[in-house]
């Protein structure tokens, strides 16, 4: 009782009634809560679980024509740090050949009768390695650690004893253990409070509407600011817990590092926070009903998480799709929990993302207000 | 049959006339294929490198040149004053590479010389990529050199079967096609079916003499049309904007997409039948199909990559089999001998919506 008494000499007492009716709304909404708890859980383990770029056993069909001590060698050294995997079957070539046609091995690596030979006479061996190619990223990558593999057998066979020039010391910062999850969860966390936070501001408005509750709070003495703050408030703390949400499902279900400051990442998702509830009124102003709200919240979703980085990297996209992804808020808050999580750097690093998503925050906000009081009045 | 060609033209009259169904089947597909067929790319093409170089020999100026000349990277210099990881930490590049003071000395004298190469590594994907082009990169710079003999006992020769200049639509837009003539026909056919609901016309059918098996053939013939239209445009475009074409006997394909096409329809009925409003059916869509299609077809990353339970949901999403025979078809010129299976899975999940879906429509007409 007595914080609502100090809440209510803060906010006075009408604010603090509807805040409380909007809260009390929500709560008894089941549907609601269900929004904001079980999609996000669902959503970040299904991205997690099943988005992954990883290459590794991939199906090595083998064709040993020679059939000796070092061909036998040179398929274990490429099957070593489990790049591949031999895939059982019929070793002539022909079979081979349908089945990499297939589909049914991924690459297929043919050792002529002649190879050792003509290693011991001193000549050069070569080996065929057929890699299927229509995943272009995976063959690439394949083709790049079977190159290096075969290269490091063939240098351990050389005669003199072999000193190699120049050693590469690969750090991976960041994700050491390239655990791909690591890059997709927290792109789905900003997906999920995208998605839920959209759907369920416009819904809370756009149910007022429909049942014309509307007017009758149109006929309550309290400002239309105070309607719409009232609105928020709820909304904001709801949208808040399921970022915590996310996060712990992210932390138990993947090991997920967080490296950077608590409060940094709180703050950056107030901001996206209220971004997403604007947008969400925006819409529910726009559309005549719950139909029309969530059909356009549809296609505006499409490209704001195309764009935004949490499912295909940026970098990768051609320059002209990477332009427009500035123009997508989401792409900065990813960036910015990508940079929270993983990196571990602050606001020295991120206050131009941070700032980005403030006034996107700002300029939405009035122009959802402004859009929400033209229709009041 | 007289009675199901009625209801596929009434479904049909009721299509044209409404222009945001209109929109949905042609204006959004073709602006969802554009931005997965464009956005989406795996492989980056220009790693932001910086250099940091403590070696004042011409070695170590022959491999920075290297790098500033190679296509891959997007090179810069980083004075050796900083750490490098403040490159990577403020996002300024993606890769590093340190050459130590002693470089060009240890390998004239014949020692091993370290780099040391970061790579940032938030990407797992890419961090691969940059990985294996730094290390291409340095061994180029080696056997250019004569640091290592020319002449090693084993030469790989690495062919890359299909798709032999690796390009990445190859592989994102057939798959892309998938998902896209997956959401929108469901799409389409769950708000046809609604709206019947919302309006109320669905009491007329139930006083009507049609059974429910000829109602949704009709509506589902109708929409087979109209998702037929939209495959063949989807199609066209593809050629078009990614110059993509069959390779080999198309029929497979044909087939196995009419049949795709039904159980997106029978799936997108069901929602229908199951959900009460339009709004709920949509959710519903694009939960339950757009994130299966996307995440569980294998369209972007390999299927083998999915996490043990989750892998066995796959079978039962016919996006997944449609993927394969859409990059058999488009790709790999696959043919009847290899791909007789594909269009057997898809029937079978176009009976199972249909089932489905009739189940449903029997038990509400039943209530009524």
């Amino acid at each position: 009782m007595r914080v609502m008494n100090i809440l209510e000499s803060c906010l006075g007492v009408r604010l603090l009634a509807l805040m409380v009716k909007e809260t009390r709304q929500i709560l008894r909404d089941k549907q609601q809560l269900f929004l904001l708890t079980f999609p996000p859980i669902v959503q970040i383990c299904l991205y997690g679980f099943a988005l992954s770029p990883d290459v590794h056993d991939l199906r090595l069909g083998i064709v040993d024509e020679c059939k000796t001590y070092k061909s036998r060698e040179l398929t274990s050294a490429l099957i070593e740090n489990q790049v591949f995997k031999i895939a059982r079957g019929p070793d002539d070539l022909n079979s081979m050949m349908k089945n990499i046609e297939r589909g049914k091995v991924d690459a297929g690596l043919v050792i002529p009768p002649d190879f050792d030979r003509q290693i011991s006479q001193g000549h050069q061996a070569s080996v065929q390695l057929i890699i299927d190619a229509v995943d272009a990223n995976t063959a690439g990558i394949t083709q790049g650690y079977a190159t290096q593999m075969v290269q490091n057998y063939a240098q351990s066979l050389l005669q003199e004893q072999f000193i190699r020039p120049v050693v590469s010391q690969v750090t991976y910062a960041y994700n050491p253990g390239l655990i791909s999850s690591w890059f997709f969860v927290p792109g789905v966390l900003g997906l999920v409070l995208t998605l839920t936070g959209t759907l369920v501001s416009s819904v809370t408005l756009v149910k007022e509407k429909d049942s014309g509750t509307l007017e009758q709070l149109l006929m309550t003495p309290a400002e239309s600011w105070e309607i719409l703050v009232a609105k928020i408030v709820p909304l904001l703390i709801m949208l808040n817990g399921t970022v915590l949400l996310a996060l712990a499902v992210g932390k138990i279900m993947f090991d997920l590092p967080f490296r950077g400051n608590f409060f940094t990442y709180m703050f950056v998702s107030g901001i996206y926070i209220f971004v997403v509830i604007s947008i969400g009124i925006i819409l529910a102003t726009v559309s005549k009903n719950q139909r029309q709200a969530i059909l356009t919240s549809f296609f505006f979703n499409l490209p704001l998480i195309q764009l935004s980085g949490a499912i295909s990297p940026i970098e990768s996209m051609p320059d002209f799709f990477r332009m427009l992804t500035y123009l997508d808020p989401l792409r900065y808050y990813i960036d910015c929990i990508r940079n929270i999580l993983l990196r571990g750097v602050g606001l020295e690093v991120m206050w131009k993302e941070i700032s980005v998503l403030a006034c996107v925050a700002i300029v939405l906000l009035l122009s959802s207000a402004a859009g929400f009081r033209k229709q009041l009045s | 049959m007289k009675k199901v060609l009625a209801q596929c033209k009434k479904e049909l009259a009721q299509f044209i006339r409404d222009k945001l169904t209109v929109a949905l089947a042609f204006l959004l597909p073709f602006l969802s294929l554009m931005l997965f067929g464009f956005g989406v790319r795996l492989e980056i093409k220009h790693i932001p490198l910086v250099v940091q170089n403590f070696d004042s020999g011409l070695m170590s100026y022959d491999l920075v040149d290297r790098f500033f000349n190679n296509e891959q990277f997007d090179a810069h210099k980083w004075s050796g004053s900083r750490p490098l990881e403040d490159a990577l930490d403020k996002g300024l590049a993606k890769a590093g590479l340190i050459i130590p003071p002693e470089f060009s000395r240890e390998l004239r004298q014949g020692h091993t010389a370290t780099v040391q190469v970061f790579v940032d590594a938030t990407d797992v994907n890419n961090a691969r990529v940059m990985k294996n082009s730094v290390i291409g990169t340095i061994n180029g710079f080696l056997q250019d050199n004569r640091l290592v003999p020319n002449n090693l006992p084993i030469k790989a020769e690495i062919r890359l079967w299909f798709n032999p200049g690796r390009r990445e639509s190859l592989y994102v837009v057939p798959g892309a096609l998938v998902v896209v003539l997956w959401i929108f026909p469901s799409l389409l056919a769950a708000l046809a079916m609604v709206r019947e609901k919302e309006s109320g016309t669905i009491l007329q059918v139930y006083a009507s003499s049609i059974t429910a098996a000829e109602f949704l053939f009709g509506k589902i013939l109708a929409y087979m049309v109209i998702a037929g239209a939209m495959a063949a445009f989807l199609i066209l475009c593809a050629n078009l904007f990614f110059n993509i074409w069959f390779v080999g006997d198309p029929t497979p394909y044909l087939l196995g997409l009419v049949l795709f096409l039904f159980s997106a329809l029978g799936f997108g009925t069901l929602i229908g039948t199951r959900m009460n409003t339009q709004s709920a059916a949509v959710q519903a869509v694009a939960t339950g199909g757009f994130t299966t299609a996307l995440l569980l077809s294998g369209y972007l990353y390999p299927i083998r990559n999915i996490v043990y339970p989750l892998s066995l949901l796959t079978a039962v999403i016919p996006a997944r089999w449609f993927v394969q025979l859409s990059r058999d078809s488009f790709v790999r010129g696959g043919g009847w001998i290899y791909d007789w299976y594909l269009p057997v899975f898809l029937a079978i999940g176009a009976a199972l919506f249909f089932r489905l879906a009739h189940k449903n429509m029997s038990k509400m007409q039943l209530k009524a």
